[in-house]
């Protein structure tokens, strides 16, 4: 079985006038080729700061990262080649059409500009953004904005794919376009991996999960192993969900307040 | 596809922010040439062409021209936009490529300065109705395109140090108002033999006195090697620490 992505012992300090902060203690990973892997946890636990990593983004203060086979630190530049980047807010640059954006992309890639100007009509037509491709991006919607930013991800046709929160801000029926989109790219073989902070997503997409906090991983396993690990140990007697696996691995709490409404409590 | 042929890539993207946003250029046009006929205004009559010397025979508006030329040259637009794809995220889209890291800050500086000769040449073309011609000729005009359009990388090399280092549109924009002080401390007025002898020496350690010299040479007379040579020292050595600066930074962002 090879791995798309391996990390061993990944940590990350910050070192700042109030001292040292440890984003991400020593987290191990391994996700196999051609998975979509969850990769979940609360604000601030460390999964932007693994990403960041993963990506070349951000230096490793100690640990190793591999991705497609390629050790990030030692030669980042092969590993830019295989990797697909989206992050959380959306990178895009408003005076630019999506179509030059694109081709843009492919050109730094190391496309002709003929190749690089094909792959961006087939990246248009893939999240259906032909009609908008040479309009200025300032004037598209959020989820407009977000299919556009992994169709310029996938210029390279990379092996694995890393989509830093991708639905964070969609409304339900772009949140649903871009899942189709992201089902579609895993069964031509791209592994994707995935953060998120909506459980249903996770639930929904991932072969595999990894919930971090306090960045150290505190759960790791499918959806279904982690709800049977969970049922089994508490003697439930129907399958808990995913938001209760995830809020049991980072110790918040649920609890019924003022009628129906619920808060999480850290 | 190499690091300049990436430069060049990059540098075109920026040329095309710039050409679709129009309403960020006009400063660096309204804003010199406001300059240049207040200053004319102020002290045209002071320094009337017939009697003073060191006009070579044009009038204060000529004398005026390469501060109004430093300044359009310093407003470091690049960095602003670099500034915005920052925080914006797009920088960190361009630093997941494959990349050279020198490009991400060279092909701004490439556009910045091809804009620059533009707008140096729209300033120039501005200037000719206030009686101003370049005396030094062709060769002379294209020394001052390249000599200005240099200067411009090297504050936008600056500002994008400070953008860099800041990821703040506040802070970069700040970095923009450092140039007043170094213009004011030239021999903007008049020459440096009359000025006041602490404002000579300031003067003096103040690089930008040497290239605002050359541009005057150009404008003023024949081409004077001695002087011409000195301003492109000055923009080579700091061509070259700017330039060096924002590689090391680009280098370690994390």
């Amino acid at each position: 079985m090879s791995l798309a992505v391996q990390a061993q012992r990944l940590t990350k300090q910050y070192r700042g006038r109030s001292g040292t902060v440890d984003a991400v203690r020593g987290v191990d990973l391994s996700v196999p080729a051609g998975q979509v892997f969850g990769f979940l946890g609360p604000n601030g636990a460390g999964k932007s700061t693994t990403v960041r990593m993963l990506t070349t983004l951000l230096t490793i203060t100690s640990g190793t990262a591999r991705v497609a086979g390629v050790d990030v630190a030692a030669d980042p530049d092969a590993a830019r080649r295989r990797i697909g980047v989206a992050l959380q807010e959306a990178g895009l640059d408003p005076r630019q059409t999506g179509r030059e954006l694109l081709v843009l992309q492919g050109r730094l890639f190391g496309g002709s500009r003929s190749r690089a100007a094909g792959r961006a009509q087939e990246l248009l037509e893939l999240v259906d953004l032909v009609d908008a491709g040479d309009r200025r991006i300032k004037g598209y919607s959020g989820g407009m904005k977000r299919r556009l930013d992994l169709a310029s991800a996938l210029v390279h046709e990379p092996e694995v794919l890393f989509l830093d929160e991708p639905t964070t801000g969609l409304d339900p029926a772009s949140r649903i376009t871009v899942w189709d989109e992201l089902r579609r790219i895993n069964a031509r073989g791209t592994t994707i991996f995935l953060t998120t902070q909506y459980l249903e997503e996770a639930d929904q997409l991932c072969d595999r999960i990894a919930i971090i906090d306090g960045g150290v991983i505190v759960r790791e396993g499918t959806p279904q192993a982690l709800k049977d690990e969970l049922r089994e140990r508490r003697g439930l007697a129907t399958d808990p969900t995913l938001d209760e696996v995830f809020l049991d691995a980072t110790g918040r709490k649920r609890e019924r307040v003022a009628g129906e409404v619920q808060e999480v409590l850290a | 596809m190499t690091a300049i042929q990436q430069a060049g890539v990059l540098g075109t993207r920026s040329l095309r922010e710039a050409l679709r946003t129009p309403e960020a250029l006009a400063p660096t046009l309204f804003i010199p040439m406001f300059f240049l006929v207040v200053n004319l205004g102020q002290a045209g009559k002071i320094f009337p062409s017939s009697s003073t010397s060191f006009l070579h025979g044009q009038n204060y508006a000529a004398f005026q021209l390469p501060a109004s030329l430093l300044l359009a040259a310093s407003f470091g637009t690049a960095a602003l936009y670099m500034v915005e794809d920052i925080e914006g995220g797009y920088f960190d889209k361009l630093r997941a490529a494959p990349v050279s890291r020198s490009a991400l800050v060279i092909g701004r500086l490439l556009a910045e300065a091809a804009k620059s000769v533009v707008i140096t040449a729209v300033l120039v073309l501005l200037a000719l109705p206030f009686g101003v011609s370049v005396a030094s000729g062709p060769l002379g005009l294209v020394l001052l395109l390249v000599l200005t359009s240099l200067w411009a990388v090297i504050y936008a090399g600056f500002m994008q140090l400070i953008a860099l280092k800041t990821r703040s549109a506040a802070a970069t924009n700040s970095g923009g108002l450092v140039f007043f002080p170094l213009l004011f401390l030239t021999p903007n007025f008049v020459p440096r033999e009359l000025l006041t002898r602490p404002m000579e020496i300031a003067a003096s350690v103040n690089p930008v006195t040497y290239v605002m010299e050359a541009l005057r040479s150009l404008i003023l007379q024949d081409v004077q090697w001695a002087t011409v040579g000195r301003g492109f020292g000055v923009v080579a050595v700091l061509g070259v620490v700017m330039v060096a600066l924002n590689l090391r930074v680009i280098r370690h962002y994390d």
